[in-house]
């Protein structure tokens, strides 16, 4: 995990990548959509086949931290002719990408985020929210001080304005509510233990039956320390 | 922390106001005149300035270090320009605690922190302590010694009459005479109150440490910001009595530019909630809550649950106080049948369910023995009384709940639906805990009933901490 914060702060990223920011989520025991960075079009089939459709492809790149408004977001590509059309549409317009992330599509009604922030007085903090496009309409956060404790991130859960939808949602059972908490106390261990980490979006997380899955996620790099 | 470092700010067997003299409208001259009211400085009170005259009968000198006697504590009072060049005499003259109440600091750009990066290094080589600058320091009532500048010879007459357990720390100087002056209509026994302006040494976190190992008992705050974040949570979780915090500049948004939406909505409104929770800090709603809510801790038990019973003579009470319940997550107890009997058998009462409305006219043994059977139910936690004190002996029986409270350690807070005027009158002459209204009495509850959860939290952690050290 050290190796790409160190190799991307080497080169002078701001950012980590879609694919590395999810790595290090990954590396926390966070479960993560299955994915892979295809650098020609047949990889990009070979992926999708072996996720079985619909997927999602995306461009994948540090400088990309706005993917949809460049239209580099895929959503639901049913076959391989979808899947290469999209590959084309993404490679021809003309940004400067590592490769295209190939993803399974997952699918659920409930949405929310985990994220990480740094306060001038105290230091790192851990989010945790109502995800989606609506997050910050909403604002429906909960923040704590990192290091959290499990007591702590359970608090979190329950100050949420919409903390219903963690329990039984019209026809779907309550979420793994260990899996957040663990979840958001790994995130404020990072955060705690890494200055070089200056934020981080883990948005959406998508409830998945009952299981919490992350979606998309995004690191930002602190560039100002030695 | 060791806190003896800071003692002098409170209690100093000397102190120079460096900036004293006798020109109309000269501040340091009131502060000579404020500290002659505490006895054991009368004789080692002096002034400093150009002239090196007296002033109110405080011995003058042109600088510190002619003072033939050593000095505890210097308070500076001059123009900002020439603190530095005096904290550098004062460190000469061996003196170790000093309040800088002139402003023009940090708080008024580069060239004024500058001159405060100065202050600092000075103190830092020296082992000195500093409150201020910008600030009006310290009032320790049980000393009658304070050394606000601006202030008349009785202006703290009130305060000092009823010295007590309460201790505030408050940023601003100019909030804390307004808030020493809201003391008049409740009852706020105060221990100490200090302004520590631009912390560029003594901050809150220090003020938490020290109020915990004096003789204070509650803990009220005003800040406009934080120094250190994490500092203050440190002392905030080793401090087992209420800190009571109000915070201003609730809405501004984080300073930083953010990246990503997570420090987007990190406003420091939020950060600093999440501060308080986690350290067990009581985040005030208002301003007025500074004097209303301590009483609760100073007189009665904390709450242990969630469980409470009303008591009153109007029935339109019971749906209001429902309401506030439900928004201070606190529950309207049902009443077990036993405790409905022996209600019903103290006299005609209008219904022994909870509120247990006992009608217009009631006796006072009765008062007491319905407080006497709810605060010895299993299933009460705690009581809201709205009597309507309408004959002298009910504020008797105000008077002797407090006791039976202690008794049987469980609180009440008791709100009076009278005409305020009355309210006030009664809780000042009897010294009885009363609140104003029925958000005041809930809030009460909640924030007692927060503080025994925390309490509980920190006990359990602090011992836990304590087993892995063996």
């Amino acid at each position: 995990m050290n190796d790409i914060i160190t190799s991307a702060i080497k080169k002078g990223q701001k950012a980590l990548s879609e694919y590395d920011s999810k790595r290090i989520i990954q590396s926390l025991g966070i479960a993560i959509t299955r994915e892979d960075l295809a650098l020609k079009e047949e990889d990009a089939v070979v992926f999708a086949e072996q996720y079985g459709y619909p997927v999602v492809l995306k461009g994948c790149s540090h400088t990309l931290t706005h993917k949809t408004e460049f239209g580099m977001v895929k959503l639901n590509l049913k076959n391989s002719a979808e899947v290469r059309k999209a590959y084309q549409e993404i490679v021809s317009a003309g940004l400067n990408l590592d490769g295209v992330l190939v993803q399974e599509m997952i699918k659920g009604d409930r949405e929310f985020v985990m994220g990480l922030s740094r306060d001038p007085q105290f230091g790192p903090c851990v989010m945790f929210g109502m995800g989606g496009i609506y997050t910050e309409i909403m604002k429906d956060v909960s923040f704590r001080i990192a290091p959290i404790t499990r007591d702590d991130a359970a608090e979190m859960l329950e100050e949420i304005r919409m903390k219903e939808l963690l329990d039984e949602f019209r026809g779907s059972p309550a979420v793994e509510r260990d899996t957040l908490i663990n979840a958001l106390v790994a995130i404020g261990n990072l955060g705690f233990n890494n200055d070089e980490i200056a934020e981080i979006d883990i948005n959406p997380v998508i409830i998945c039956g009952n299981k919490p899955v992350v979606v998309d996620a995004l690191v930002i790099l602190n560039t100002t320390s030695d | 922390m060791n806190i003896s470092s800071l003692e002098p700010f409170f209690n100093p067997s000397s102190v120079a106001v460096i900036g004293a003299s006798n020109s109309p409208f000269n501040l340091g001259g009131t502060i000579c005149n404020t500290l002659k009211t505490c006895e054991k400085l009368r004789e080692n009170i002096y002034a400093v300035n150009t002239k090196g005259e007296d002033v109110h009968g405080c011995p003058g000198y042109t600088s510190i270090k002619d003072i033939p006697a050593p000095v505890e504590l210097a308070i500076i009072i001059v123009a900002a320009k020439a603190v530095p060049a005096i904290v550098h005499e004062i460190a000469e003259k061996g003196t170790r605690n000093i309040i800088i109440e002139s402003a023009g600091f940090s708080e008024m750009g580069e060239e004024g922190k500058t001159m405060q990066a100065e202050i600092n290094k000075t103190i830092r080589d020296h082992n000195i302590r500093v409150m201020g600058p910008n600030c009006l320091g310290v009032l320790n009532s049980h000393k009658r010694f304070c050394c606000f500048y601006g202030a008349q010879e009785h202006t703290f007459d009130r305060v000092y009459q009823n010295p007590g357990s309460i201790s505030y720390v408050i940023q601003s100087g100019g909030l804390g005479v307004l808030i020493l002056e809201s003391f008049a209509t409740d009852i706020v026994n105060v221990n100490k109150l200090v302004s520590i302006g631009n912390k560029t040494d003594v901050d809150e976190a220090d003020m938490i440490d020290y109020f915990s190992q004096d003789e204070t008992e509650v803990i009220g705050m005003f800040l406009e910001n934080v120094t250190e974040g994490r500092r203050m949570m440190e002392a905030a979780r080793k401090c087992t009595k209420p800190i009571l915090i109000y915070k201003s500049g609730r809405t501004s948004e984080g300073a930083r530019a953010a990246m990503s939406h997570t420090a987007g909505m990190a406003n420091n409104d939020r950060i600093f909630n999440a501060a308080c929770r986690q350290s067990g800090i009581i985040r005030l709603k208002t301003i007025d809550e500074l004097h209303s809510m301590p009483k609760m801790f100073t007189s009665m038990p904390l709450l242990k649950g969630k469980n409470i019973a009303v008591i009153t003579n109007s029935g339109a009470f019971g749906g209001i106080i429902a309401d506030l319940f439900a928004e201070a997550g606190l529950s309207m107890v049902r009443l077990k049948p036993e405790t409905q009997e022996k209600l019903s058998k103290t006299g005609k009462l209008f219904n022994t369910g909870n509120p247990v409305d006992i009608g217009p006219a009631i006796l006072p043994e009765t008062f007491l023995k319905i407080y006497e059977i709810l605060l010895q139910a299993d299933e009460v936690d705690g009581l809201l009384p709205i009597p309507s004190v309408w004959q002298e002996f009910i504020i008797n029986t105000i008077v002797e709940l407090q006791k039976m409270c202690n008794h049987y350690q469980k609180p009440a807070a008791t709100y009076t639906p009278n005409a305020v005027w009355k309210t006030l009158d009664i809780r000042s002459k009897y010294l009885v805990p009363i609140f104003q209204s029925p958000e005041e009495a809930v809030r009460a509850l909640q924030i007692s009933y927060f503080q025994h959860l925390s309490l509980q939290k920190k006990l359990s952690i602090n011992s836990g901490a304590a087993c892995s050290a063996n």
